[in-house]
């Protein structure tokens, strides 16, 4: 297990910057993920810490030593791919010995650690098979034990779940997570799932246009966004434009968008008028007169969902839409389509960002 | 680093002998063509003279107007036979369908001439079944000409539409007709309105194939053919004839052919670049079991199409184990054809096979090597080279082999009367085939699983050895041994090139057949069509590869 120390990596494809300035420690042992959509240039990250690129710029160092000129074949790291890239001409054995044979162990020591690599992932037995007579789960088992055979100095997972279906993934999100701590091992894992980054992850990278936005752990990202790209790609988010008004009593502000006024916490001293406040379904309250709100809002109903622990509420506030969500919902918390809905928004669930950059007004005092 | 540079000199090598081969193979010959075409017979001037002759008369532009009727009128028949075998087969239920498309791609395969051949024992002068339908009064059409080619041309080459049309009807989703049917539209509507635009491309791409084929057959119009002249024969004859002067009518029909075929293959491109239905194969289309009547004439028409376009094949078999005295036929069946030949010419057997053999090993060899380049680097030169090694394509085998005789007559490079002449026209005419298909087996492997190998610590050349090459190597041998049964069946261009003891099976076919020895001819096809047959099965058995591989032919 190793650490990963990555200092102003920069890598261009073209006219294409697909990283810009990246820096980034990533610890012993830890589960660390890159999240942001398509194209954002977490997978290119991925391969060049692999060694199937070269970056233009910085440097990449696994523990102490710097791997810049290393090629891919003596990093020593361990890949997952999303296509599970399993040897089809191979057997589950061969597949998992691959690795091993380069690096001409005794054939005892191969046994041992193939029987070791496939009983983790809960393939024993199926040494004798062939790819083609696994299913998509199996063979990306086949793909994490050859991985793991090897003992390498970190895990790299691009995207490893994303062929699967629902309810696999979910079980081998799980199993990753399980077997990875179980290690001990480094791992980076890349994914453009949010829910699965929050699920498995020690720390989160968010990654946009070939740029890191914010690091930290998943409660950090989801609850203290830096910016508007990271609240509303992780998690559900409420937005409305609003300008900001003069200061109130209490370290308060106003924000006005049309008829509707917020009293938000001071987001800093920025003098700006325009700005995007938003606020996550869930927070919102009952009305509750003597309780200290940002504001009260009215909204007419136009589609509710029940998904059991939840009931989802979609209306239109004043011409904007606007989502919220009732916790072990009763049936008298689910109105009828056309009904008006009423809710308090608190002040501390309010975020506001600059319209303009997007950057986050005032971070630090939520 | 040090691995690296030296991998790639190994690349710059093989790009480097890829234009080597080119230009001594195909572009030297080639120009001497070009040359002899605009030169002055007497004088060796440049001139139009032949051009002039050409366009001026009649005897020429007839043979022009031959080739692209029977072109024309194989394309129409082959598609009226190709089109109902394909839809039944692969829509409805037909018992022994595999046997069927076994028995059409072994028509497809058989040597050239081994149809019309087979015809002329049937149908031509004294034919059993001419014979036979005479004894009852009925008097059946002269074979020779024009209906004897397209005949035998169209039973040897509807597979190519039969088998391209079949693969694209079995691989439509079928939530797009069961949309359209959804929608509302009758099954009839739905065919016309959805699946035929769907299959259009690739009933097209076959219908092109069994132009081009059958406008650059040299084999079927030589033998049924009779006076009546195609520009692959006239190209022959004119040769033949002119052997004391320069070739330059020869050469002119020459270019003409090629510049036929190039039209062929840039309507080919660019229909397939044109339209294509990519289908993730996700719902496969149903075959359904038809009832009673229904399910009995779809049996009979599969089986009548398949049946006559074995008949010619069944019927050589036949023939060469009947007994024979010199070139007639005896009484009583035996092996004496058979016999005769390996008294005779065993000789011919052999090279035959040697020959095949050793251009097989050159075309998988070197074709892996530059397909490999094709697939993976895409510089500047393998640019260039990419296309140029296409020119096969659009050079029928009896300008090849003209421009060969033309160019390896002399210095530099005397090659006239060798065995490596014959050797190098198998090698240049199956090497584009080689290549396209090793590079297209390289993009149908997915980098990733390099890139695994490469992670688990193997070098890149380690990697290259022990996980790309096993997995190219099914479709390589499979290529290979398509390779050897093409050149193993050649004609067109070894017939101008051998001599006495250079001498192959096809030519010794051919000669026999023209002496009216048709008991060795048999025997002597029978031998080819085992082969092929035998080629086929190992192909189908071992190498898990279905029809697809033979039509890429």
């Amino acid at each position: 297990m190793t650490s990963i120390k990555i200092n102003g990596v920069e890598k261009r494809f073209g006219e294409l910057a697909a990283l810009s300035d990246i820096n980034l420690e990533i610890e012993k042992g830890e589960f660390f993920t890159l999240l942001g959509p398509s194209g954002c240039g977490k997978t290119t990250l991925l391969r060049t810490i692999a060694g199937f690129y070269r970056q233009d710029k910085g440097d990449i160092y696994l523990g102490d030593e710097l791997i810049n000129d290393v090629p891919a074949y003596r990093r020593n790291t361990g890949m997952v791919f999303q296509n599970y890239a399993v040897f089809p001409h191979m057997t589950v054995f061969e597949n998992v010995a691959y690795g091993l044979k380069v690096r001409k162990l005794p054939q005892a020591e191969i046994d041992k650690r193939v029987a070791a690599s496939l009983k983790n992932v809960h393939l024993t037995g199926y040494e004798a098979r062939t790819p083609d007579k696994l299913s998509g789960g199996q063979q990306q088992r086949v793909g994490l034990a050859r991985a793991m055979a090897i003992e390498p100095r970190v895990l790299l997972f691009d995207e490893p779940l994303s062929n699967l279906d629902a309810k696999l993934r979910v079980e081998m999100r799980d199993e990753i997570r399980s077997v990875q701590k179980a290690l001990g091992i480094t791992a980076v894992y890349v994914t453009h799932d949010q829910e699965e980054a929050l699920v498995i992850s020690d720390r989160i990278a968010v990654v946009n246009f070939g740029r890191i936005q914010q690091v930290g752990v998943p409660w950090e990202i989801y609850k203290n966004p830096v910016n508007l790209f990271v609240a509303t790609f992780v998690g559900k988010i409420n937005t409305m434009e609003v300008s900001l008004g003069e200061s109130r009593a209490g370290g308060m502000r106003m924000a006005k968008n049309g008829s509707v006024d917020f009293l938000v916490p001071e987001a800093g001293t920025e003098d700006l008028s325009k700005a995007v406040l938003a606020f996550r379904p869930e927070d919102v309250v009952e009305v509750d007169e003597g309780a200290q709100v940002a504001a009260t809002l009215s909204g007419t109903l136009k589609i509710a969902s029940f998904l059991g622990t939840v009931a989802s509420l979609e209306m239109d506030v004043q011409g904007t839409t606007i989502v919220i969500e009732r916790h072990r919902p009763r049936r008298s918390d689910i109105p009828d389509i056309g009904q008006k809905v009423e809710f308090s928004v608190p002040p501390e669930a309010c975020l506001l960002f600059d319209a303009a950059t997007g950057a986050r007004l005032g971070r630090g005092k939520a | 680093m040090g691995a690296g540079r030296k991998k790639a000199d190994i690349w710059a090598l093989v790009i480097f002998a890829g234009f080597a081969i080119v230009v001594v193979f195909l572009i030297y010959p080639l120009f001497d063509v070009f040359k002899y075409s605009f030169a002055d017979k007497e004088t060796g001037q440049a001139s139009f003279a032949n051009w002039k002759e050409f366009f001026g008369r009649a005897y020429y532009l007839r043979a022009f107007g031959h080739s692209i009727s029977v072109a024309l009128l194989t394309t129409v028949f082959s598609s009226l036979l190709g089109i109902p075998l394909a839809f039944f087969t692969s829509r409805y239920k037909i018992k022994g369908s595999n046997l069927l498309s076994t028995l059409s791609v072994l028509a497809l395969l058989s040597p050239p001439f081994i149809g019309a051949y087979s015809w002329i024992t049937m149908l031509g002068r004294n034919g059993f079944l001419r014979n036979l339908f005479l004894s009852v009064g009925i008097r059946l059409p002269q074979i020779y000409g024009l209906f004897g080619i397209v005949l035998a041309d169209t039973l040897q080459y509807y597979p190519f539409i039969s088998l391209m049309l079949a693969g694209s009807l079995m691989t439509i989703d079928r939530s797009l007709e069961e949309a359209s049917e959804n929608l509302g539209a009758r099954s009839l509507r739905t065919f016309f309105s959805v699946t035929m635009p769907l299959v259009l491309p690739s009933l097209t791409g076959g219908a092109l194939i069994v132009f081009m084929m059958s406008l650059s057959n040299f084999g079927t119009p030589m033998i049924i053919g009779g006076n009546y002249l195609v520009l692959p024969t006239l190209a022959y004859n004119l040769y033949t004839s002119e052997i004391a002067e320069s070739p330059g009518m020869a050469s002119t029909v020459s270019i003409i052919l090629m510049l036929c075929a190039s039209v062929i293959i840039v309507l080919q491109q660019w229909l397939s670049s044109r339209r294509k239905y990519a289908s993730m194969l996700v719902n496969r289309p149903v075959v359904k079991k038809l009832k009673g009547a229904k399910s009995f004439f779809a049996h009979l028409l599969c089986y009548l199409i398949v049946g006559l376009s074995t008949l010619p094949l069944a019927v050589i078999v036949f023939y060469s184990f009947r007994n024979t005295s010199g070139p007639v036929f005896t009484t009583g069946f035996g092996l004496t054809s058979y016999k005769q030949i390996f008294f005779d010419v065993p000789k011919t057997v052999a090279n035959s096979f040697i020959y095949s053999f050793i251009a097989v090993v050159l075309i998988a060899g070197i074709g892996t090597l530059i397909g490999f380049t094709i697939a993976r680097k895409r510089n500047l030169a393998v640019r260039i080279l990419d296309p140029l090694l296409m020119i096969p394509y659009i050079v029928p085998g009896t300008v090849l082999g003209i421009g060969f005789i033309v160019a390896f007559n002399r210095k530099p490079l005397y090659l006239a009367g060798t065995a490596a002449i014959i050797i190098m026209t198998y090698f240049i005419r199956r090497l584009p085939y080689s290549v396209r298909s090793a590079a297209s087996i390289l993009k149908q492997i997915d980098p990733a699983l390099e890139e695994a190998g490469i992670n688990l610590g193997s070098p890149p050349g380690r990697t290259f050895r022990t996980v790309t090459l096993p997995l190219m190597q099914s479709g390589i041998i499979s290529g290979a041994i398509m390779s050897w049964v093409t050149s193993m069946n050649e004609l067109s261009a070894s017939i101008l090139l051998y001599v006495g003891r250079t001498m192959t099976m096809p030519i010794k076919i051919y000669l026999s057949v023209l002496d009216g020895y048709f008991g060795t001819a048999s025997a002597m096809s029978t031998i080819l069509l085992v082969v092929t047959g035998v080629a086929m099965f190992v192909v189908n058995r071992y190498f898990n590869r279905g029809s697809e591989t033979f039509i890429a032919t």
